[in-house]
C-alpha cells in the first residue's frame, strides 16, 4: 500500500497489465510452436503422457468450484447474502472453465479434432462424460456472467437494449445453479475417477479419488474466490468489500478442510496395509520419494495443517493478512495435490512380464516450452480477472447487497 | 414479481428438463448402440517361449508392413529371464483384449472391438488425448509425438508398407494386420494357414515361434496348440481376457 502511493496508480496499473500481456505474447508463441512442430517439444513421454498442462487443466477446473458451489448456496439453499461472493465466484468460473480449455487445447494430440468427442459419443469413457459436463457447464457459466458482462459501461452506453436483455438473463439464476450443481457433482468427482478406475494403474485404482477431488475443488474454489476479493478490495478503492460474508466464508472452508483432512487420512491409511506392486511404490514416491516435499510441506503442512489453524482460529481470522495466506495456501494445496495425484501413477511402470513383480521408475520434468504456455494460460486468467474487477465490477458487495436486502425486505410482502 | 409464480416456473422449467433428459436418454441408447456381437472368426495368436529366440525379426516385418517409425514398437520383444541356462523373451504385440480397458476409456470411440476380436484404430477420429496410452496394462500403445517423415529404414528389406502412416498427434498400436486377414478372407484364404492372409509377424518369425489362427475352429493351429499345452496370458489378473496367449518355455530335462 505504501509503496503505491508513491507512484500514481494507473502506472502501477498499466505496468501490471503489461506484464501480464507479455506473459500471454510468449504463451502465444510457445502454443504456435507446439501447433507447428507437436508435441515432441514437450518432455512428456509414452510412459508419462500426462504432465504439466494436465495439472493446469485439472486445477482452473478445481478453481472454479466457488462458481457452483456459491450459486447452489444462494439460490438453493437460499443463503442470499452471499450473492455478491457468487457473482464473484461466478467470474472465477468462466475464466477458470476457458483456462481449462486452453490447456486441454494444447495437450490433445489433434486439436482440429476437439469436437469430435461431442459427435461421437463413448458413454462408458469419463473423459467423454467429463468433455460432455465441461461443454454444457461452460455455456451455464456464460449464460450466468451475462448480467455481469451487461454491467460494462461502454457496452451499456453502446448497446443499451442487449445490456437490459443480457441483465434480464438474472431470472434464470435458480435454475442455472441446479443445473450447474448437477453438472459440476458430476464432472469435479468424474476428473478424479478418471484416474480412479484404471486398473492398470494400482496407486490409482480405488474409489476415494473422485471424493477427494470434488471436497478439496470446493475448498479451493472458495478459497480463491475469497483470495480474489480480499486482495482486489486491497489494491484498489472501488472495490468494496463486506468483511463478515467473507469471514463466514473463510470460517466454513477451515472446516471443509477437516473433513478433507479426514478422507485423506483414510485413504491413505488404507493403503498402507498389505503390499501391493505399484500401489505402495505410489504411496513411497509420496512418503519418502521425489514427491515427498510436494506431499509434506505442499499439502499436507501448508495446504491442510496451516490453513486449519488460521481460518477455524477466530483472532488469525479476522486478520486480513492471515486469512489471505490461508486462503492462497489451500489454493496451492489443492495445485500440489493434483500434481501429485497426476505423477504418483504415472512415474511408476509395472512390468507386464508374468510372474515379475518388478517396478519401474520413469520421470518427468516440463519442458521450457510447457512451462511458458502454461504461464501464458495463468496470465490470461489473471488478465480476465483484473479487467473484470476494474470494468465490470465482479467484486462490488456494497452495491448487490444493498439490492438484494431491498429485494428481501419486498418479497415476504409481495408473497403475501 | 410475486415469490410462488417464480418457483412455479421454476418447476414448470425443472419439469421440462427432467423431460428433455429422459428422452435425450433415448436417443443416447440408439446414438451409441455399440455392443460388438461376436462373428464367426475369433483371431488369437499363439507364442511359443520355448521356440523364441529373440531375434526380433517380429519387430522388423511389423515396422515394414505397418509403416511403423523406428522408435515405436507395436510388437514389442524383451528378456524375461531364463529357463536353466536358456534366455526366454517376451514378445509383445497388442494383447487384443476381449475386455479392453482402451475401447471403454476413448472418449470418441477411436478404439473399438470388431466382430472377429480385432481392437481396431480409428485414426480418423483419435483425438490423441492418450488416455488409452495412460490405461493399457501391456503399454502396448504409442503416440506420434512427431510427424514421421522420410522413408522407413525397415522397408524394403523387412517388407513393403501395406497401410497408410498415422498421421502427427493420434496414438497408434498393432491391429493384428486386420488389413492381411479381411483380404485373404475376401480371396478365399485362411488367416494363419496361407501367408497371405496372416499378420507379418507370424510369417516372418524363423523358428515357428508364433502361431495364428480361429479359436472358434477346433481344427486350427491355435485351437490344437492351446488344447495340448498349458499355456498363459499376460497379466490375467486384470481380467482383460487377451487373445494373446504364451506357451511357457519347459526346462530341458
Amino acid at each position: 500500500m505504501k509503496a503505491a502511493r508513491k507512484f500514481p496508480r494507473n502506472t502501477l496499473w498499466l505496468a501490471w497489465i503489461g506484464v501480464l500481456c507479455i506473459l500471454i505474447a510468449a504463451g502465444v508463441v510457445a502454443a504456435l510452436l507446439v501447433f507447428s512442430k507437436g508435441l515432441v517439444l514437450t518432455n512428456l513421454s509414452d510412459r508419462v503422457p500426462w504432465g504439466l498442462w494436465i495439472t493446469i487443466d485439472l486445477s482452473s477446473i478445481a478453481v472454479s468450484a466457488g462458481a457452483f458451489s456459491l450459486c447452489a448456496a444462494v439460490y438453493l439453499l437460499g443463503l442470499k447474502r452471499f450473492q455478491p461472493v457468487a457473482r464473484t465466484a461466478t467470474f472465477i468460473g468462466l475464466i477458470g472453465y476457458t483456462m481449462a480449455l486452453l490447456s486441454l487445447m494444447l495437450d490433445i494430440g489433434r486439436p482440429d479434432r476437439f469436437w469430435h468427442a461431442v459427435v461421437f459419443w463413448n458413454k462408458h469413457s469419463l473423459l467423454w462424460e467429463v468433455t460432455m459436463c465441461v461443454t454444457l457447464y461452460l455455456a451455464v457459466l456464460a449464460i450466468e456472467c451475462m448480467p455481469i458482462f451487461a454491467r460494462f459501461e461502454w457496452l451499456s452506453r453502446r448497446f443499451p437494449k442487449l445490456t437490459s436483455k443480457m441483465l434480464g438473463l438474472h431470472r434464470f439464476a435458480p435454475i442455472l445453479a441446479v443445473i450447474g450443481l448437477g453438472l459440476s457433482m458430476l464432472h469435479q468427482s468424474s476428473l478424479g475417477a478418471i484416474y480412479g478406475v484404471l486398473k492398470a494403474r494400482p496407486y490409482w485404482f480405488r474409489p476415494d479419488i473422485s471424493v477427494l477431488f470434488i471436497i478439496s475443488a470446493v475448498a479451493a474454489g472458495m478459497s480463491l474466490t475469497v483470495f480474489a476479493s480480499m486482495i482486489s478490495s486491497r489494491l484498489t478503492k472501488k472495490v468494496k468489500v463486506d468483511d463478515d460474508l467473507l469471514d463466514r466464508l473463510a470460517f466454513f472452508i477451515g472446516w471443509i478442510l477437516i473433513a478433507y483432512l479426514y478422507f485423506r487420512f483414510w485413504d491413505a491409511l488404507a493403503m498402507t496395509y498389505t503390499y501391493e506392486p505399484g500401489r505402495t511404490e505410489g504411496l513411497s514416491l509420496l512418503t519418502q520419494g521425489t514427491l515427498s516435499f510436494n506431499f509434506w510441506i505442499g499439502e499436507i503442512l501448508l495446504g491442510l495443517v496451516v490453513p486449519i489453524l488460521l481460518l477455524l482460529n477466530k483472532k488469525t481470522r479476522a486478520m486480513p493478512f492471515w486469512r489471505m495466506l490461508a486462503l492462497a495456501l489451500v489454493v496451492g494445496g489443492m495445485v500440489a495435490y493434483r500434481w501429485d495425484t497426476n505423477l504418483s501413477g504415472l512415474l511408476i511402470v509395472l512390468s507386464y512380464l508374468p510372474g515379475n513383480l518388478a517396478v519401474a521408475y520413469t520421470s518427468y520434468h516440463p519442458s521450457l516450452i510447457e512451462n511458458v504456455s502454461g504461464m501464458g494460460i495463468l496470465a490470461y486468467g489473471l488478465l480476465a480477472f483484473s479487467l473484470g474487477v476494474r470494468y465490470l465490477r465482479v467484486v462490488n458487495h456494497q452495491e448487490i447487497t444493498h439490492h438484494a436486502q431491498e429485494k428481501l425486505v419486498a418479497e415476504p410482502a409481495a408473497a403475501d | 414479481m410475486s415469490e410462488p409464480k417464480l418457483n412455479r416456473r421454476d418447476f414448470l422449467k425443472l419439469s421440462a428438463v427432467g423431460v428433455a433428459v429422459i428422452s435425450g436418454l433415448k436417443v443416447i441408447k440408439y446414438a451409441t448402440a455399440s455392443e460388438t456381437e461376436a462373428g464367426p472368426h475369433q483371431w488369437v495368436m499363439v507364442i511359443d517361449q520355448g521356440k523364441c529366440t529373440g531375434c526380433g525379426y517380429c519387430t522388423l516385418a511389423c515396422r515394414a508392413h505397418n509403416d511403423v517409425p523406428p522408435h515405436i514398437s507395436w510388437n514389442e520383444v524383451t528378456l524375461a529371464g531364463q529357463v536353466g541356462e536358456k534366455p526366454v523373451y517376451i514378445a509383445r504385440p497388442c494383447m487384443q483384449c476381449a475386455k479392453a480397458p482402451c475401447v471403454d476409456v476413448c472418449p470418441v470411440q477411436a478404439s473399438t472391438y470388431r466382430p472377429d476380436g480385432i481392437v481396431m484404430m480409428d485414426y480418423e477420429r483419435c483425438i490423441g488425448c492418450r488416455y488409452c496410452e495412460v490405461a493399457c496394462p501391456y503399454s502396448a500403445r504409442s503416440f506420434n509425438w512427431e510427424t514421421f517423415e522420410g522413408p522407413n529404414p525397415a522397408v524394403p528389406e523387412w517388407g513393403e508398407p501395406e497401410v497408410p502412416r498415422r498421421p502427427r498427434g493420434v496414438v497408434e498400436k498393432c491391429c493384428f494386420c486386420y488389413n492381411r486377414i479381411d483380404r485373404g478372407l475376401s480371396l478365399g484364404l485362411i488367416p494363419g494357414v496361407d501367408p497371405e492372409a496372416t499378420p507379418a509377424c507370424i510369417n516372418i518369425c524363423p523358428t515357428g515361434a508364433r502361431v495364428f489362427g480361429d479359436f472358434n475352429d477346433p481344427e486350427s493351429n491355435v485351437s490344437k496348440l492351446l488344447h495340448e499345452r498349458a499355456s498363459f496370458r499376460l497379466r490375467e489378473e486384470l481380467a482383460t481376457f487377451p487373445r494373446v496367449y504364451y506357451l511357457p518355455s519347459i526346462p530341458e530335462a
